[in-house]
């Protein structure tokens, strides 16, 4: 909990460097690009903080690429 | 916008340090595990093969000078097409960034703060790249151009010191290896250093002076990066052996560990790891630069600095979760970090240069496009 909260604290204060001047310039599409990246960049640390666990990407390339290599014939 | 630009020398530096990179660390152990004591023979011809290559890149490069990779992208490829290419290549260089920090806090970690969580060692590398990059690239040439001195001073005063445990013995016996096995391992080492420099031509055209200057610059900075490659593979190979090259994670590092100069001057190897820690800052520093950077001109974003923190809580997560042991680094790169760089930084370029030539009466009439040609 008190990760989650320490987490939470750093990102308030990182969004009051850059969201003001978004806000003051009206850029919409900056602000919507800048809160999904940030959503999912938080959302995934607070996620391990609490402990779960994330598949890293090579995982994913060892599943997209296994197709590839039957077809190709590649051994191990 | 961004409207800092980069002078020749600063650009070389920059090439210079992307060049030696992470190669410094892994190129002699992976070349060693392909061809045993011939390694310094592929290192060589793995250099020569990024020079070709480079010169495909600086030909792509030519026809729009003004515009960087992304954009290049867009106009030779259509709009939407162009753009899920150029995210592609975003993502590739986001993974490498990542990669490249959790590389280097590994390398940390094993061999100087062993009790410290790996977390903080990435965020404190983060930190320093968001930094950076925020700062611009100008202020990131400026300070390669102040550390790559410090850079050649450590690198010489190791070669100096190293040098009276050299055992010439150690390279025999020449040529030993196949070819076709000399010049698949020399591949690596072409993936890992110069292909991913495609990295760089979200700078090159663009964003420098004297392009000409410039593009002589490029190639000299390939070449010294790579000699410094292949010098640092057979210091490797004459003073360890190559069985010992191949079996240790960070034979380079272990080469500075043996430097005994009159038993007075020994276990000097913390001192020389600033020579990695910095080449592996500025090639990190340049792939971010390069990832926010695209992904800023992909969604037509102004001001590529407000991408910075979130891109950066990204990477910070992706440091953390890619490499849960050590055979998870070997497998990426050695197999998945290669076939990335081959789809991304060759297979693209090649249908780029197929698609343009079809369709060159068209980029002709193009406001971008270059005289010369």
């Amino acid at each position: 909990m008190l990760k989650t909260l320490a987490i939470l604290i750093v990102t308030a204060v990182l969004v009051l460097l850059d969201v003001p001047s978004m806000l003051k310039n009206k850029q919409k599409k900056e602000l919507v690009v800048y809160s999904i990246l940030l959503f999912m960049g938080v959302g995934c640390l607070i996620m391990l903080a609490v402990g779960m666990k994330i598949p890293s990407p090579v995982d994913l390339f060892l599943y997209v690429e296994k197709p590839f290599k039957n077809i190709l014939q590649i051994k191990e | 916008m961004q409207t800092d630009k980069v002078t020749p020398f600063q650009f070389l530096v920059l090439v210079i340090f992307f060049t030696i990179g992470s190669s410094i660390l892994y190129i002699p152990s992976t070349l060693t595990i392909g061809v045993q004591q011939d390694a310094w023979i592929a290192a060589i011809i793995g250099n020569l093969l990024g020079l070709l290559i480079l010169w495909f890149f600086i030909t792509i490069s030519m026809w729009f000078p003004k515009l960087t990779y992304t954009e290049v992208n867009e106009k030779i490829f259509g709009k939407f097409t162009g753009k899920l290419i150029s995210l592609l290549f975003v993502f590739m260089v986001i993974l490498f960034a990542s990669a490249l920090i959790a590389q280097s806090s590994i390398f940390l970690i094993t061999q100087m703060y062993p009790e410290t969580p790996i977390t903080f060692i990435n965020l404190i590398l983060v930190i320093i790249v968001i930094f950076a990059v925020r700062l611009g690239i100008q202020t990131i040439a400026r300070s390669a151009e102040i550390f790559i001195f410090f850079f050649f001073f450590l690198y010489f005063l190791l070669m100096i010191s190293i040098s009276p445990q050299i055992d010439v013995s150690n390279l025999e016996p020449f040529f030993q290896s196949k070819m076709s096995s000399l010049l698949s391992t020399s591949f690596k080492l072409t993936a890992a250093s110069t292909i991913n420099s495609v990295a760089l031509f979200m700078i090159f055209p663009s964003f420098v002076n004297e392009i000409k200057k410039c593009k002589k610059n490029f190639y000299l900075g390939t070449l010294i990066g790579g000699a410094v490659i292949v010098s640092i593979t057979m210091l490797c190979i004459l003073v360890l052996g190559s069985n010992t090259t191949a079996s240790e994670v960070y034979p380079s590092y272990t080469l500075a560990k043996v430097i005994n100069v009159g038993d007075f001057i020994t276990r000097i190897e913390a001192f020389m790891a600033t020579l990695w820690t910095l080449a592996l800052f500025f090639k990190v520093a340049l792939y971010f630069y390069a990832g926010v950077f695209g992904l800023s001109k992909i969604l037509n974003i102004k001001e590529y600095r407000l991408l910075t923190i979130p891109v950066g809580a990204i990477v910070l997560v992706i440091s953390i979760i890619i490499f849960p042991n050590i055979i998870y680094q070997r497998i990426f790169n050695e197999d998945n970090a290669i076939a990335m760089s081959i789809v991304v930084g060759l297979l693209f370029p090649l249908l780029a240069t197929i698609v343009f030539l079809l369709r060159k009466k068209k980029f002709k009439k193009d406001p971008d496009f270059a005289k010369s040609n």
